[in-house]
């Protein structure tokens, strides 16, 4: 009988078990250790259901993952709820991935998705008021206190901001100062033009003027 | 004065293209002054970290991403399900895709045959011949199905009210092997069975 690795909590984290039959044809029988696999091979050993492949995918791309959605919604919980729910979706929707896209990209197209998706079901301003010290591990040895009190202010005003941006604004935002994806790369993950994306991102940075200057934002 | 389009203006504050591309900033104060705002926005944007979980949390997300895929256990995707189940599965779900066809296409074929039956008989009625009998059992059949007040039935009717079983033929739509030749030439259990599926059918919801 063949089996699931990772849809049983006793093989986590990955074990060594061999891949069966049927994986082992639709993974085209590459039997290498996982993390000597290329994406489209690692992605083909998840399809063949070959133990620790999705866990190493997750592995990958998690960090990723929750900083893209701690940028949309400015708080840790919710941030590692989503990261969850767009492993999950990737999970179920790995079969439509054809490695058109980086495995990166794509895991940003959910996870835009699953963030607009939140964000336009909540208040986001509430979510941006993570108080400071629940924000752990930054490095503050090289500021003073007061010099660290103006930053986290100046950063939640901006942050703030940014969560007030119309929803492909945000997105192009988030995804091009933070995530370093080129403009086609986002007209990918948003199902739009370069010139689109270029538009939205000129007008993303327009608004924030705006809005950190206290101003109603067109 | 024609000033920089917005996506002129990104371009030049990401830096991809020069500002001696674009005379126009010159000899404009506006531009010019977009084109600083936007960099002062790209950077206060930049500026704005993702604060650094506890380093456990990734073993701890790791974890939770696995309990979510386990609990889809009991609802795999459906790429899981049939390969997991192998072809034998697959030619399951194959065949019933054939039989829910050929239901289809019999419960057509039926309905043409009702409303094609003549509804008043023959003013002489000769000495009944073999195959009438034969049909009997079919024909109080149909009348039991064809009595149920459905609209469906009630608009093929009038549709081919006007059209004959010799037209039919003649259009080769009845040819011997036919769906509707078929029907029409089933023994009284095979029909008892037809008429039990056709009502199995259109009793389920959506039907």
């Amino acid at each position: 009988m063949t089996s699931m690795a990772w849809t049983l909590p006793g093989s986590w984290p990955p074990a060594n078990a061999a891949a069966p039959a049927v994986a082992q044809s639709m993974a085209g029988a590459d039997d290498r250790p996982l993390d000597e696999l290329d994406e489209p091979a690692l992605v083909a050993a998840c399809l063949a259901q070959r133990a620790g492949a999705f866990e190493l995918v997750v592995e990958r791309h998690r960090r990723a993952v929750y900083q893209l959605c701690y940028r949309f919604v400015g708080n840790h919980e919710d941030a590692s709820d989503l990261s969850q729910d767009v492993f999950l979706r990737a999970y179920r929707g790995l079969r439509r991935f054809r490695s058109q896209s980086t495995l990166a990209t794509w895991l940003y197209r959910i996870g835009v998705n699953v963030c607009l998706n939140r964000v336009s079901a909540k208040t986001t301003l509430g979510m941006l008021t993570e108080p400071i010290e629940e924000r752990q591990f930054i490095d503050v040895r090289a500021e003073s206190p007061s010099q660290l009190m103006l930053k986290d202010e100046r950063a939640a005003r901006v942050r703030a901001a940014i969560a007030q941006l119309p929803r492909k604004q945000r997105a192009t935002l988030i995804l091009r100062t933070y995530h370093e994806m080129s403009h086609q790369e986002i007209a990918d993950v948003l199902g739009s033009t370069v010139g689109a994306v270029k538009a939205n991102f000129f007008h993303a940075l327009r608004n924030l003027k705006k809005l950190l200057a206290g101003d109603e934002i067109s | 004065m024609t000033h920089l389009k917005g996506e002129e203006l990104v371009d030049i504050a990401e830096g991809t293209r020069p500002e001696s591309s674009a005379p126009h900033l010159d000899g404009c104060e506006s531009c010019r002054a977009q084109l600083r705002e936007l960099r002062a926005m790209m950077s206060a944007a930049q500026e704005v970290d993702v604060p650094e979980p506890s380093p456990l949390f990734w073993d701890h997300l790791s974890s939770r991403v696995h309990e979510a895929v386990a609990a889809e256990g009991a609802q795999r995707p459906a790429w899981v399900t049939t390969w997991r189940n192998g072809p034998a599965k697959a030619g399951h779900y194959l065949l019933r895709g054939v039989l829910g066809s050929v239901c289809v296409v019999a419960l057509a074929a039926l309905l043409i045959a009702v409303a094609l039956k003549p509804r008043t008989p023959s003013p002489i009625p000769a000495t009944p011949p073999a195959t009438a009998v034969a049909d009997a059992p079919a024909i109080e059949l149909l009348r039991d199905i064809a009595s149920d007040e459905d609209v469906s039935l009630t608009l093929v009717a009038s549709l081919t009210d006007h059209v004959d079983l010799d037209t039919v033929r003649e259009a080769g739509l009845a040819t011997r092997g036919s769906a509707e030749d078929a029907v029409t030439h089933m023994s009284e259990s095979e029909l008892r069975e037809l008429g039990r599926l056709l009502k199995e059918e259109l009793a389920r919801p959506g039907a």
